[in-house]
């Protein structure tokens, strides 16, 4: 343990990783709860720019643009009733109406220091569980890895609020982009149509940056007009009383973010409802009637969301397999960096890990200064008009597609994908299976020929061993679970009970 | 819980277009290995690609079965795509986007982007003028130094102004 101190210090110690780890929250921040950026569509495109960093730099940079941004959304949806990010939904069901009775700013404290809260919470549990899972995961088959990958694309796909089928549909449609190109086993042209420049793959950084900046650029213009309304953001810190008063509510929701955090595929989105459910379910006198402007309908999806940061990096370092978008983002950019996320990155670069995790607490403390502080310039930056603020996210896509291999094809890939992605988010497909499929295919079509190799080609052997081997077994349980639980029949029968 | 969706004009048609596109994939998978084994470069993704076209099929079920989101009186279906999915600023501010791509190549970063952010802050409403060059330029200097020094990226260079400017 005392020999991960230097490693976890190490963004403590060198003032340049200081300044990134505190230039990516505070810039977070800003992303999260401008409307139309999103932090996935920041990651995004940021690894096309950073690339060519060490990556101690380039990792305390998107440590600080994750925690911050998953914050950040808070913001936006206590001051204008947008949720900045998708974690940020139920926030502004209290959150706005605070700030309707001139709460603004003891709503913002109050978020911050119970963001920050979670945020520790979430870096714990990834510290403590990380290295178990890691070593669990060493157990691991072939076909456990298979399980996982599919696991986490439907997850994505159904819990974030979609059809079962569209999240099917767009998990398989990534793993088909993933595969264009030349078969890493056998070098087989696949899906090339006699093209050269396929045979290399199709960037995902483009396509990330098209699904994700291009698509959603193109679906914010269906509410441009949209306008702020001014808010009081005097009063920002939060009184002892009210802090410990809350403590319980904040440890009790942190540990559902942690929780729903780590499944894969299950974000800060999803963790922050759960949590707001919890808290109704289980405040017996809350401040005022919940969706009203009650503080617990603020501290239960805070503490969550960004507990489930730490959360969603468990399986993401230990397992390959990402938390939600934005860690499936994260393994692109360790895929460029020359790393490969899983268990044996925990034991060939255990450095590596307790960087991130110093990172992480980092960025958690910078949290809390930049939340408490600048928020007067904050409501003006927020309220940026759209017709500004969208040509200049094109531009930063263009770059950052043409950054990648300085090849203006991919720029082209991008506008591309983004206009697929935007009809695909019209008609009710949720992209981030999408990527989850582009970054997990490779493993999912290596893991299933390894598991098909093993079982010697025989099919019957081949099922057989997801009945036989224990670990198997619950991860089919539990993928089988996902599945029904999705069906119009269990629906019913849950209606009924 | 079970929250029907209301099917919006030309929602039957992309499914139906995403099952075909699904098929032809399908097809070209096939033709990767064939049945040649289990195990070849072909079984992964015609697996992947017949699961497309299952959960295609599905889904166009599903659509076929919402109810359509009625248009606005003596609307057509055209006129409703075009009001609902393809408004006249989407059209309009993808086309500048693919005019953008074709120039960045030709003029360079620097002109393209700063003609392709005057024009679109235009197009998406901001009428004025002076605000919107200065605000391009402003942005377009903080974008060209932060990236060209910080980031070391290399921008996209002019075909016309080979050597003048990037």
């Amino acid at each position: 343990m005392t020999e991960a101190l230097p490693f976890f210090f190490m963004t403590w110690a060198d003032p340049w990783l200081l300044f990134l780890t505190a230039a990516g929250t505070f810039a977070g921040i800003y992303i999260g709860a401008i409307p139309g950026l999103s932090v996935t569509m920041a990651v995004s495109i940021l690894i096309s720019f950073t690339f060519k960093w060490n990556v101690n730099d380039a990792l305390a940079l998107i440590s600080g643009i994750f925690l911050g941004g998953v914050y950040g959304g808070s913001r936006s949806a206590i001051l204008l009733n947008i949720p900045g990010a998708p974690s940020a939904i139920a926030t502004g069901l209290d959150g706005y109406p605070l700030a309707k009775r001139g709460e603004a700013g003891a709503a913002i404290g109050l978020t911050t220091v119970v963001s920050v809260f979670g945020g520790f919470v979430g870096i714990l549990a990834l510290a403590l569980a990380a290295p178990a899972v890691s070593a669990l995961a060493l157990k691991f088959a072939p076909r456990d890895y298979l399980m996982l990958a599919i696991w986490g694309i439907l997850l994505v796909g159904s819990l974030s609020g979609g059809s079962l089928a569209k999240g099917i549909f767009a998990g398989a449609l990534g793993v088909l982009i993933g595969s264009v190109g030349l078969d890493p086993m056998t070098a087989e042209p696949r899906f090339t149509f006699g093209s050269l420049q396929l045979t290399s793959g199709i960037s995902y950084v483009a396509a990330m940056i098209g699904f994700f900046g291009v698509a959603e650029v193109l679906a914010q213009l269906h509410e441009l007009r949209l306008k702020a309304v001014k808010q009081d953001v005097s009063k920002i810190i939060p009184s002892w009383a009210l802090l410990r008063k809350y403590l319980p509510l904040a440890t009790r929701t942190s540990a559902i973010g942690v929780v729903v955090g780590a499944l894969p595929g299950a974000g800060g989105d999803i963790a922050a409802l759960m949590a707001y459910d919890h808290a109704k379910r289980t405040v017996k006198n809350p401040s005022r009637p919940f969706g009203e402007g009650a503080y617990e309908g603020l501290v239960a999806p805070e503490s969550a969301n960004n507990a489930a940061v730490g959360g969603a990096y468990i399986p993401m370092m230990t397992l390959g397999i990402p938390g939600d978008a934005v860690t499936a983002v994260i393994i692109g950019a360790m895929y460029i960096h020359g790393l490969k996320p899983g268990p044996l990155l925990m034991i060939e670069t255990p450095h590596l890990f307790w960087f991130q995790v110093g990172a992480l607490t980092l960025a958690n403390c910078f949290l809390l200064i930049f939340g408490l502080t600048g928020i007067k310039l904050f409501a003006k930056v927020v309220e940026t008009p759209k017709s500004i603020l969208l040509p200049l996210i094109l531009v930063l896509s263009a770059v950052g597609a043409y950054a990648i291999s300085n090849n203006p094809v991919d720029v082209y890939w991008m506008l591309g994908f983004g206009v697929i992605g935007y009809f695909l988010k019209i008609y009710g497909f949720q992209v981030g299976p999408v990527i989850l499929g582009m970054i997990l295919g490779p493993l999912m079509d290596r893991s299933y020929r390894q598991a098909m190799i093993s079982a010697e080609g025989n099919v019957v052997q081949f099922a057989g061993e997801f009945f036989t081997a224990p670990l198997s077994f619950i991860i089919l349980a539990a993928l089988s679970f996902t599945i029904v639980s999705q069906t119009r029949w269990w629906k019913r029968l849950r209606g009924r009970a | 819980m079970h929250n029907p969706r209301l099917r919006l004009v030309g929602e039957l048609s992309f499914t139906l277009l995403l099952v075909g596109f699904s098929l032809f994939m399908l097809w070209q998978a096939y033709a990767i290995s064939k049945f040649e084994s289990i195990t070849s470069a072909g079984s992964f993704p015609m697996f992947v690609t017949a699961l497309m076209v299952i959960a295609g099929l599905i889904i166009v079920g599903q659509t076929a079965r919402s109810k359509p989101l009625p248009g606005e009186a003596g609307e057509s279906a055209l006129q409703q795509f075009t009001r609902q999915i393809t408004p006249g600023v989407v059209v309009s501010f993808t086309l500048s986007i693919a005019v953008y791509m074709t120039l960045l190549g030709v003029l360079g970063f620097v002109v393209s982007s700063y003609l392709f952010l005057v024009v679109s802050m235009w197009l998406l409403g901001s009428r004025r003028v002076v605000l919107n060059l200065v605000v391009s330029a402003l942005s377009l200097a903080a974008i060209y130094v932060i990236f060209q020094t910080v980031f070391s990226v290399v921008l996209p260079t002019s075909s016309l102004f080979k050597g003048f400017m990037s």
